[in-house]
């Protein structure tokens, strides 16, 4: 009997064991393929269309506006001098952006990481670019105004990392460019269940955001609410229909009323004008950088990608174009500066920053108010991007690639971010990324 | 008599099976479906909204707070989560017509079939008016008020 029992116990066990795996709401069939490099990645998409010769090739108006000014306007990331003159790119005094912003970091991100100097963007246009980076696939087939047909990074992390939705955040520079729609893909094994908690708060936290978000009715969560998502879960049991596009992202109730106090607070902090924000600010794409350092103050995510855009004015002001690259290195060293301040992220999270496409050689005809030409990005020139990681477990002081021997590709974003986070081998089984795409760690 | 016996046997044999008479009611044959299941056409942000403002107010949104409130929902991720603090904001708004409780709870049946007209153009099924009327009964916390919350806050109402 004892005999008996004894077998009927083990292969119990047995089952349970090979079952349990299949039975985990996460979708995590297997153990992580690989150990962490580190707990929280930070992915700044330096988006909106950054000319390689302004940025890496540090030639300021010389490899622009036929003046022989060089240049580094990105001394937060990038290892050079900054120009001498006909400085614009600043904060205003007597003339327009004459003084240029103080650096924030000591040490430049290329000094602390690696720096991969000359890579390939796989798509030239915002959308497309982005798409690319998230999904690590070239995905040409992907249209404008519609949602990733292949598997996001998000979902990808949620789903086989059994990530919880509010470590995963996808902070945006705006509602437009369909920018919103990026947070999830429409894949029919993946999808809205595994997607990123997405914000973006130059709407949520504007004056509209105030006059329709901030006077929420608070509830109480076990008496009123309770009850109300009974009511709810019994109305939607009678109602069959379903879309992608309607209903949570997987968010427990918890984690709402988390993500409901930190709408709050948030509101709270603005209303005051205390939020977190770089030193020179005005709104754009540093505001938006303070907003993600919000929520990672709040939630410490395991994943965040922040996504700026103020660089493409370049395509009528090359001016403003100037100031927004610089801002936005002012941002990125100030969002470095802040999780190295911060006691759960600080020397625990891996930044990556690459931009989503790059600008054209040529000039279009617009002239700006300084008789500087604006630059697009059509031509094979807007391929050309850098990209940069630091942190943990990442080589320091090293420069990957040339302008003669590009290294990495955009595509390579989502297995990287994989890589860190112990999922490569897993993501890459799934057969949805690009062939071609490598963790950047691999490039080395 | 053996004879005779076999000759009503055989009688018996082909006089017991008789063919059925079928019956022609000139009816067509329908399949059964949910009441709900015609509801196939996902509302936009701008329908949902509206169509929500005009429930709970009994009046029409501006064009403008319209506008105003698609780019908020847009801008928060978790559809579900923002339209949550959508309707909590409503509610804390003056002019929201909700039923006094007392009168809920005087008639709930009939309470339940007005809720189900405002919110989901339909009569309630006895099923759904028992479940419901059984939940209302037994839980003294809930409120008109929370009850136009989770219908507004249901899968089906984001349907017409």
């Amino acid at each position: 009997m004892k005999r008996r029992k004894f077998i009927k116990t083990t292969a119990a066990a047995a089952a349970a064991t090979i079952g349990m795996p299949y039975i985990l709401p996460t979708g995590r069939l297997f153990a992580r393929t690989n150990s962490r490099l580190a707990e929280h990645v930070v992915f700044v998409l330096f988006a909106g269309g950054v000319r390689q010769q302004e940025a890496v090739g540090m030639q300021y108006l010389d490899g622009s506006q036929n003046e022989r000014i060089p240049g580094n306007i990105m001394y937060n990331m990038l290892t050079g001098a900054p120009p001498t003159d006909k400085i614009v790119y600043g904060t205003d005094a007597n003339l327009a952006g004459e003084i240029p912003i103080p650096k924030i970091l000591n040490t430049t991100l290329q000094e602390q990481g690696t720096l991969f100097k000359e890579m390939r963007a796989t798509q030239i246009g915002h959308y497309g670019g982005l798409n690319v980076a998230l999904q690590g696939n070239t995905l040409y087939s992907q249209g404008l105004k519609q949602k990733p047909l292949n598997p996001t990074i998000f979902e990808y992390l949620r789903r086989h990392g059994g990530i919880p939705a509010s470590k995963v955040w996808f902070v945006g520079n705006g509602i437009g460019n369909s920018v919103p729609l990026l947070n999830h893909s429409l894949h029919e094994d993946y999808g809205r269940l595994y997607a990123a908690n997405f914000i973006a708060p130059s709407v949520t936290f504007s004056s509209i955001g105030f006059k329709h978000l901030a006077n929420a009715k608070v509830y109480h969560p076990e008496h009123e609410l309770d009850p109300v998502y009974k009511m709810k879960y019994f109305l939607d049991n009678n109602f069959k229909n379903a879309a992608q596009t309607i209903g949570g992202i997987g968010n427990t109730f918890e984690e709402k009323q988390d993500i409901k106090k930190f709408i709050e607070a948030t509101f709270e902090k603005t209303a005051n004008n205390i939020q977190i924000r770089p030193p020179v600010s005005g709104g754009g794409d540093l505001e938006t950088i303070g907003y993600a350092c919000e929520v990672l103050e709040w939630f410490k995510p395991t994943f965040l990608t922040v996504n700026l855009n103020n660089v493409d004015g370049c395509h009528s002001n090359f001016t403003g174009y100037l100031r927004a690259l610089h801002r936005a290195d002012h941002g990125v060293g100030f969002l470095w500066d802040f999780i190295q301040k911060d006691p759960v992220l600080k020397d625990n999270t891996i930044m990556i920053v690459m931009p989503e496409c790059g600008r054209n050689l040529n000039p279009n005809p617009i002239l700006d108010h300084n008789d500087w030409y604006g630059y697009d990005h059509s031509d094979a020139n807007a391929r050309r991007i850098f990209g940069m990681m630091v942190g943990p477990n990442v080589p320091s002081n090293s420069v990957i690639g040339s302008e003669t021997n590009p290294k990495g590709h955009s595509v390579d974003i989502a297995l990287t971010v994989a890589d860190i986070l112990g999922l490569k081998d897993t993501v890459a089984n799934v057969g949805l990324v690009a062939g071609n795409s490598r963790s950047l760690f691999d490039r080395i | 008599m053996k004879y005779i016996l076999y000759a009503l046997s055989l009688l018996f044999l082909f006089t017991s099976c008789q063919p059925e008479d079928k019956y022609l009611y000139e009816v067509n044959e329908v399949d059964v479906l949910p009441v709900n299941a015609n509801k196939s056409k996902q509302k936009t942000i701008e329908q949902f909204v509206s169509i929500l403002h005009a429930n709970l107010f009994q009046k029409a949104l501006s064009a403008d707070e319209m506008v105003e409130i698609r780019k908020v929902i847009e801008s928060i991720g978790d559809k579900e989560l923002a339209y949550e603090i959508l309707i909590s904001n409503f509610m804390n708004k003056p002019g929201v017509i909700i039923p006094p409780d007392e009168d809920m709870r005087a008639d709930i049946d009939e309470f339940l079939v007005d809720t189900y007209k405002r919110f989901f153009v339909r009569f309630p099924t006895e099923a759904e008016k028992a479940y419901m009327r059984n939940f209302i009964e037994a839980d003294p916390n809930v409120t008109a008020e929370l009850v136009y919350f989770s219908f507004a806050l249901s899968n089906e109402y984001q349907f017409y």
